[in-house]
C-alpha cells in the first residue's frame, strides 16, 4: 500500500523555455515519478531520460549550465519558484510544486535556463580582480600575510561567480548599468592581498566610474541571497569608504 | 609587468558592465549622499525644534520666527541652504528611485522593504514639501515681513481635518526618511561596515528618528491645541521692514 503510494506520487514541474536567443518564450509542464531527494539539477536530468511534456507530447531536453553538482562551480543559478537559487542545491523536497523553473531574469537567454553571464566576467576584469604575476620566472615565496587579513580574505574568496548576489539587486539592470556586489568583494579581496594590493588604486578608481560603487542603494538583497554566505554589504560599504578616500586623493594630487 | 593588449571586450546584450573610471555620477551620488545630512538633515531638526516653541503659545512662536528671520543674510541662507540643496537632492532623488526596480514581491526581506520605503517616503516628503512651501512660505501672508501672524497662518491650515492628516503623514514619512537615510549614510561611506555596528547604529537611528517625529508631532498639536484656539490674526506690531529684513537700496 505505501509501495502504491510513492509509485504514483509524482513532481510537477513548469519549466519557461526559449529555443534560440530571440525566440519566444513558452511554457512547458512536466510530471515525472517522484522520488526522495532530488535536487533541480537530478530532476532535469530525468526529464532529458525521457523528454516528454505532461501532455504527451514530444519535446526536447532542458538545456542549462551546470557541472560540478555541489554548489562550487556557480554555473546553475535560476529562477526556482521565482526565485534565484542553485539548481544543485535547490532540493525538490523543500519546494512548493508546481515547481516554476525560469531563466535568471536580468540577463541574455542562450537557450532555455542557460543565460549568458559575461557581463560579471567582464566587470571582474574592469576590477583587475587578479594578482598581476606572470609567471614566466621564479618569484619567490608569496608575501607573508596576517593571520587576521587571511581570517578577512577567506570569506571573500568563497565567490563562485554565480550572478545571484546580482540577479537579486534592485540597482542592477540596464539602466543603471551597477556593477554588483560580487566584483565589488573580489576588488575588496585582491585589494586586501599583500601582492594583489599593488593594483589597489586602480581597483579603487575603476569602481568610481559610472555604474560603479555608488549605485548601491543598499537595499542588502545580495548579501540575503548569496548562497555561499560571502559578507557582500561589509565589502561594499569597506570599499565605499576606500573608493572616497581614494577619490578626495586624486582630486589633490593628480 | 608584461602589458600585453587586453583582448578586445565584446558587445554583450542586457546589462553593461563598468564603465571604470568613466563619467561623474560617483561625484554627484555622493554629493547626494551628503546633502541629505547637511544641510538638509539639519535643517529639518531645526525646523521641528523651532515649530516645537509653539507649545508655548502664538507670541513665543512669533518670536521665534522672527528671530530666524532675524538672522544676517536670512535670504542667501534661505536659498542657499535650503531651497538649492533641497530641490537637487529631491530632484536627483525622484531620477534615482526610477532608476531602481523594487523587487520585494519577490524577495521580500527588511532592508529590501528599506530600500523601496526609502523611496517612497521621499516622494511623499517632495509632495507634501512643495504644497508646504508654497501655502505656507510664498502664498497668503508673508511671514518673514509679519512673523506675529505665523501662528494664525499654520491654525487655520491644521484645522482642515484633511491638511491635519497630510501633516501627520508627512511628519512620520519625512523622520523615517532622514534616520533610515543616516543609516544608510554610514553604512554607504563606510562609517558602519560590520554587522554588528549596522545594527546598533540602527537602534540610535531608530531612536533619534521617533524622538524627532515625537517632538515634530507634540509641535504641531500645539496649533490645534483648545487652550490656543482662534489665535489672534497677528499677534505683533507691524514690523518696519528694516527690523526684519536687510533695507533694500
Ligand atoms: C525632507 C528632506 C529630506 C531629507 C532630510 C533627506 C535625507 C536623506 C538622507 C540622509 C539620505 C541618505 C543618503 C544616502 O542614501 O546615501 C537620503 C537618501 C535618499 N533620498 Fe532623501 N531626504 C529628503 C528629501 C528627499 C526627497 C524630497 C526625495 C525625493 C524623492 C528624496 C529621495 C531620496 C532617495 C531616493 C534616497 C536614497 C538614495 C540611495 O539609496 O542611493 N529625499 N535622503
Ligand atoms: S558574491 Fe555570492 S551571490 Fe554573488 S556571485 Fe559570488 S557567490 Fe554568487
Ligand atoms: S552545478 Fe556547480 S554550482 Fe550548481
Amino acid at each position: 500500500m505505501a509501495q502504491a503510494a510513492t509509485s504514483t506520487r509524482t513532481i510537477k514541474v513548469e519549466i519557461k523555455r526559449q529555443s534560440t536567443p530571440d525566440g519566444k518564450a513558452t511554457t512547458e509542464a512536466f510530471e515525472i515519478p517522484y522520488r526522495p531527494n532530488m535536487n533541480i539539477t537530478s530532476l532535469l536530468g530525468e526529464i532529458a531520460l525521457n523528454p516528454t511534456t505532461v501532455t504527451g507530447a514530444a519535446t526536447t531536453p532542458i538545456t542549462y549550465d551546470s557541472n560540478c553538482l555541489e554548489e562550487i562551480c556557480g554555473s546553475c543559478a535560476m529562477l526556482i519558484n521565482g526565485k534565484a537559487m542553485m539548481a544543485c542545491s535547490a532540493l525538490v523536497d523543500k519546494l512548493e510544486q508546481p515547481i516554476r523553473l525560469a531563466p535568471l531574469s536580468k540577463f541574455p537567454v542562450v537557450r532555455d535556463l542557460a543565460v549568458d553571464r559575461s557581463v560579471l566576467f567582464e566587470n571582474l576584469k574592469a576590477v583587475k580582480a587578479w594578482v598581476p604575476i606572470d609567471g614566466t620566472y621564479d618569484l619567490g615565496p608569496a608575501p607573508r600575510q596576517f593571520p587576521q587579513i587571511q581570517e578577512q580574505r577567506y570569506p571573500l574568496s568563497n565567490c563562485i561567480s554565480c550572478t545571484i548576489c546580482m540577479e537579486v539587486c534592485p540597482q542592477f539592470n540596464d539602466v543603471t548599468g551597477f556593477v554588483g556586489a560580487a566584483t565589488i568583494a573580489q576588488a575588496r579581496l585582491f585589494n586586501m592581498d599583500p601582492a594583489g594590493s599593488v593594483l589597489k588604486e586602480d581597483r579603487l578608481r575603476a569602481l568610481a566610474g559610472d555604474g560603479g560603487i555608488q549605485e548601491c542603494g543598499f537595499a542588502q538583497n545580495c548579501v540575503q541571497a548569496c548562497p555561499k554566505g560571502l559578507p557582500l554589504t561589509e565589502a561594499i560599504s569597506d570599499m565605499g569608504r576606500d573608493v572616497f578616500v581614494q577619490q578626495v586623493k586624486d582630486l589633490f594630487t593628480r | 609587468m608584461a602589458t600585453a593588449a587586453a583582448p578586445a571586450t565584446p558587445t554583450l546584450r542586457g546589462v553593461q558592465p563598468l564603465r571604470a573610471g568613466e563619467g561623474h555620477s560617483f561625484f554627484w551620488r555622493r554629493l547626494h549622499s551628503l546633502s541629505g545630512i547637511v544641510p538638509i538633515g539639519a535643517f529639518l531638526i531645526e525646523h521641528i525644534v523651532s515649530n516645537f516653541e509653539a507649545v508655548n503659545g502664538p507670541l513665543a512662536y512669533a518670536q521665534q520666527v522672527k528671530f530666524l528671520n532675524s538672522l544676517p543674510l536670512v535670504r542667501v541662507l534661505e536659498w542657499c541652504f535650503i531651497f538649492i540643496p533641497l530641490a537637487f537632492h529631491a530632484l536627483y532623488g525622484v531620477w534615482i528611485a526610477f532608476r531602481g526596480r523594487a523587487t520585494v514581491n519577490v524577495y521580500p526581506w527588511a532592508g529590501n522593504w528599506g530600500y523601496l520605503t526609502q523611496r517612497i517616503t521621499g516622494i511623499i516628503a517632495l509632495l507634501y514639501i512643495v504644497q508646504h512651501l508654497w501655502r505656507q512660505r510664498f502664498s497668503g501672508v508673508n511671514l518673514p515681513e509679519h512673523p506675529g501672524a505665523a501662528f494664525a497662518k499654520v491654525q487655520h491650515e491644521l484645522h482642515n481635518p484633511w491638511m491635519l492628516a497630510i501633516y501627520v503623514i508627512a511628519m512620520i514619512a519625512t523622520c523615517w526618511h532622514f534616520a533610515y537615510g543616516i543609516w544608510l549614510f554610514a553604512a554607504k561611506w563606510g562609517i558602519t561596515p560590520g554587522d554588528k555596528a549596522r545594527q546598533r547604529f540602527g537602534y540610535v537611528c531608530a531612536a533619534g528618528g521617533t524622538a524627532l517625529c515625537v517632538l515634530g508631532l507634540v509641535g504641531m498639536y500645539a496649533f490645534i491645541n483648545p487652550k490656543y484656539a482662534n489665535a489672534p490674526e497677528d499677534v505683533m506690531p507691524t514690523q518696519p521692514p528694516a527690523i526684519v529684513q536687510p533695507v533694500q537700496p
